[in-house]
């Protein structure tokens, strides 16, 4: 199995997050050599997944503060006198303040793992991936190793037989029997055998008593968790929607809408009627404000038209231009946070407007809500567009760190460079990820931040009928200077929690550590501690859901950089940032367009794939639904959004018959 | 009119054993000596029948992400049966069919038909692994296996056949795509109509 990589390609792209994956695709489908490596041993950089011991290593790996051992540097050997180096960062320091807590009790859960933990990650110089370290012992550390992946993801049912889950099967034993020697022998991992025994017996349980899941069940569950590191869901009619349309890498991923915007207002969480059917269903809307509404969003879905009836508030905040209308403060209030999502204190009438026109535009293409959640994590867009870069040619090497950038004197051209093997790898153009760049390139760049939280809840912020919601949560600040805090709650058939869990994703730009920017948001929204009595008193339904487990981490906010403030990079290098704070995708979009413009000004940006006669589009199913907001007369009846996601637009390729 | 039932099939195995090809006979009953790596095409469909129900299969091709160890998670996500593929005339890619495995059992669904396919059968003169081994070894992970050649075409509609009968019925309850949406090309030329 071992292979030599190839010497010489067009492109190296180092990093496989968002933009850089983009990027890789758009440069193999437009006939360029790819080589693309990552040193990390998953996809995605900042922009990963991980079940939940692969959270867990991530965690351990960035709270470690151990200094990378020095490596040897021996490449600078290869370096020519006419030659200079740019070295690369040895350790990645976009993570900050990571802090796990867990509110449940974790007693008997110290000798549980999940089945194929990674049990640590790669260190940074990179491994071998060869048979020493499957002779050393580790069998299954040097599995995960030697196969590339994370050692985690596999959300194991497939979407059509979800319901299989579920049902003990008796025709996998000897296939578990297999499995558990093997684990036995290697590396002291638990089995399959009980993690199974152990799903059937929960599954007894939650029959019972639904509310109660222990640490070590999120621990032998922790397959079905796909926990993004940055948050975020795609706009229906954003730039990345359209991207993965145009260039076909939509086929290979699938998408949920979200089933509910939410406003967090004196206290409490309620849903923001945003389609047609959902203001006159609003039952808590008066009649007069369910027409204020409906006249007021029709007016934002053409205000370009109508410049008169904002044209005295051009220059004042949104805010103020919503006062000024007819509008109840319950109203300004969905208006402002959650269907424009604009911030209250320094967003201009034509911002909101313009937002609120977008966020009504995005409606019904796919659901009620504008936005769409792509199954098994924001982790799998990269990866999708990493499969179509490799499906073109690009090859593919995770656990594979380069040491330097080698640039020409003469022409002060990056021309190749050098793998922690002592490798020489030619290019003519160089995609760099920013964390992978050297202190001393990055010394004059200022960069932002942002705080996340992550937590394992176990009910929803706001209990409807349906357990399955995938909802968009905006909580303004509490005093003027806090951050608008983005909150995302997904439910288990999004693939990224297991049955009976939530997951719950924070964001706000930093303005101090993550867990002091977030925590009173969470407090107000959630139980943190494991009193197990507070349940009863409040008469069960009402109560707040409570915290099982959190994590809150600062990550690194590179975007809007410019490239000017890096020292002395070679005009053929390019760097891609790392996740920006917003809700959606078109940053990373529009940044990897720009730079493959750049290289390759002549080319199409990812057109749609070769031979479109190999390509049937089924008909059925493609109407598009009416957001409800058209001038039309006549009111459509609108699906109920369980239903509507049933709609699909259906693509078929069928390549041969 | 008989029901349509995708069917994710994932192919494995090593660089060179014939993962192309066996799809590439199986689905256009071609062999081609230069299979140049899997450009363009990232997965091939047919459709056969089983029962009362009509399989499609969506073979999806490792692009040549295996040849690094760098397959990504998603290459395994929703995959009803896996193809994986080893030489018969390299023990070296029997070998590593095992870790294969392993990473399937890992990574992959949990009910997932596996299907070991003992590939080049029509080289058996310097045969070096023999049928009996890959027999044994199937046995006790629960796979179906065969000896094919893709050249030849030996085996290969057999192969998915095998499959086909180890895919468990559709439940009534089940309600196919879980309500999971795939985006397509039409929206964007139709979805004008909204405002």
């Amino acid at each position: 199995m071992a292979d030599n990589l190839p010497s010489e390609f067009d492109v190296a792209v180092i990093g496989t997050g968002l933009p850089e994956s983009i990027i890789a695709a758009a440069c193999s489908r437009s006939g360029q050599r790819v080589l693309h490596v990552d040193s990390r041993s998953y996809y995605g950089g900042n922009w990963a997944s991980f079940s939940f011991s692969g959270l867990l290593s991530w965690i351990k790996e960035k709270q470690e503060k151990t200094e990378v051992s020095e490596e040897s540097e021996d490449w600078r050997k290869l370096i020519l006198e006419t030659e200079e180096a740019i070295s690369l960062s040895k350790k990645d320091t976009t993570i900050q303040h990571v802090e796990d807590v867990c509110y449940i009790s974790q007693d008997s859960a110290e000798d549980i793992e999940e089945a194929g933990a990674l049990s640590k990650l790669p260190d940074l110089g990179g491994s071998d991936t060869n048979e020493t370290a499957q002779q050393s012992g580790k069998g299954c550390l040097a599995l995960d190793k030697q196969l590339g992946t994370k050692g985690c993801e596999m959300s194991p049912e497939t979407i059509a037989s979800n319901d299989r889950e579920c049902t003990p099967e008796g025709e996998d034993t000897e296939v578990i029997s297999e499995r558990e020697s093997s684990y036995d022998a290697t590396s002291g991992h638990s089995t399959l055998e009980t993690e199974k025994t152990e799903n059937a017996s929960t599954a007894e349980v939650s029959n019972l008593e639904p509310k109660k899941i222990t640490y070590s069940q999120i621990v032998k569950e922790g397959r079905r968790f796909n926990i993004d590191l940055v948050s975020k869901v795609l706009y229906s009619q954003g730039l990345l929607i359209d991207l993965l349309i145009k260039s076909n890498v939509s086929r290979y991923a699938e998408f949920k809408n979200a089933t509910r915007i939410l406003v967090f207002r004196e206290g409490k969480v309620e849903q923001v009627p945003c389609s047609r059917a959902d203001v006159f269903n609003s039952k808590q809307l008066t009649m007069i404000e369910k027409r204020m509404l409906m006249k007021f969003l029709t007016f934002c879905l053409e205000y370009e038209q109508h410049p008169d009836e904002y044209q005295d508030y051009k220059d004042c905040t949104f805010s103020k231009y919503l006062k000024s209308q007819k509008l109840t403060p319950n109203l300004q209030h969905f208006i402002l946070h959650s269907i424009a999502m604009v911030s209250e204190s320094d967003s201009s009438t034509t911002d909101g407007l313009k937002a609120t026109k977008k966020f009504l535009h995005c409606l019904g293409r796919y659901g009620n809500t504008p936005f769409l959640f792509p199954l098994y994590g924001q982790g799998e867009i990269s990866q999708c567009f990493c499969r179509m870069c490799a499906v073109f040619g690009g090859t593919y090497c995770l656990r594979h760190s380069i040491q330097c950038l080698v640039v020409d004197k003469e022409s002060g051209r990056c021309k190749a460079i050098i793998d922690h093997f002592g490798q020489r790898i030619s290019a003519n153009y160089f995609v760099v990820e920013d964390s992978y760049l050297s202190e001393e390139t990055c010394t004059n760049v200022c960069y932002r931040q942002i705080s996340r939280a992550v937590l394992i809840t176990d009910q929803s912020v706001l209990k409807t009928q349906s357990d399955q919601q995938i909802s968009v949560l905006t909580v303004p600040p509490v005093e003027p200077g806090q951050p608008v805090v983005c909150v995302i709650e997904l439910c288990s058939s999004t693939m990224t929690c297991m049955k009976g869990t939530y997951l719950v994703h924070l964001t706000c730009s930093s303005t101090k550590t993550a867990k002091e920017d977030l925590e009173p948001v969470i407090q107000k929204l959630f139980i943190l501690n494991d009193e197990k009595e507070t349940e009863s008193e409040n008469g069960g339904g009402l109560e707040k859901p409570r915290v099982l487990w959190a994590v809150y981490f600062n990550m690194r906010d590179s975007a809007g950089i410019d490239r000017n403030s890096y020292d002395s990079l070679p005009p053929n290098v390019y760097i891609c940032s790392g996740p920006d704070c917003a809700l959606g995708n078109d940053y990373a979009v529009k940044q990897a367009e720009t730079i493959f413009q750049e290289m390759f000004p002549k080319e199409e940006f990812c057109p749609p794939p070769p031979n479109p006669e190999d390509i049937v589009y089924d008909g059925d199913g493609t109407q598009p639904e009416d957001p409800g907001f058209s001038i039309s007369p006549e009111p459509k009846a609108e699906p109920l959004p369980e239903e509507s996601s049933n709609i699909e637009n259906k693509v078929t390729e069928e390549h041969n018959e | 009119m008989m029901a349509i039932r995708e069917l994710k099939v994932c192919l494995l195995g090593d660089t060179g054993v014939g993962k192309s090809s066996i799809v590439c006979r199986f689905v256009q009953d071609h062999f081609d000596h230069n299979i140049s790596p899997t450009i363009g095409a990232s997965f091939m469909t047919k459709t056969v029948p089983c029962g009362n129900e009509l399989h499609k299969f969506l073979i999806w091709d490792t692009a040549g992400q295996e040849r690094f160890h760098s397959l990504a998670p998603m290459y395994y996500r929703g995959s009803a049966a896996a193809v994986i593929v080893y030489d018969i005339t390299k023990q070296d890619s029997f070998h590593t069919l095992k870790k294969w495995v392993k990473e399937l059992k890992e990574h992959g669904p949990e009910n997932i038909v596996m299907a070991i396919a003992g590939n080049k059968c029509d080289l058996s003169d310097i045969r070096e692994v023999p049928m009996k081994d890959a027999k044994e070894y199937a046995e006790t992970i629960g796979a179906i296996v065969v000896e094919t050649s893709a050249k030849n075409a030996v085996n290969i509609e057999e192969l998915f056949q095998g499959i086909s009968r180890q895919i468990p019925p559709l439940d009534s309850h089940e309600n196919g795509n879980n309500g999971a949406i795939k985006l397509g090309k039409q929206t964007t030329q139709m979805n004008r109509r909204c405002c």
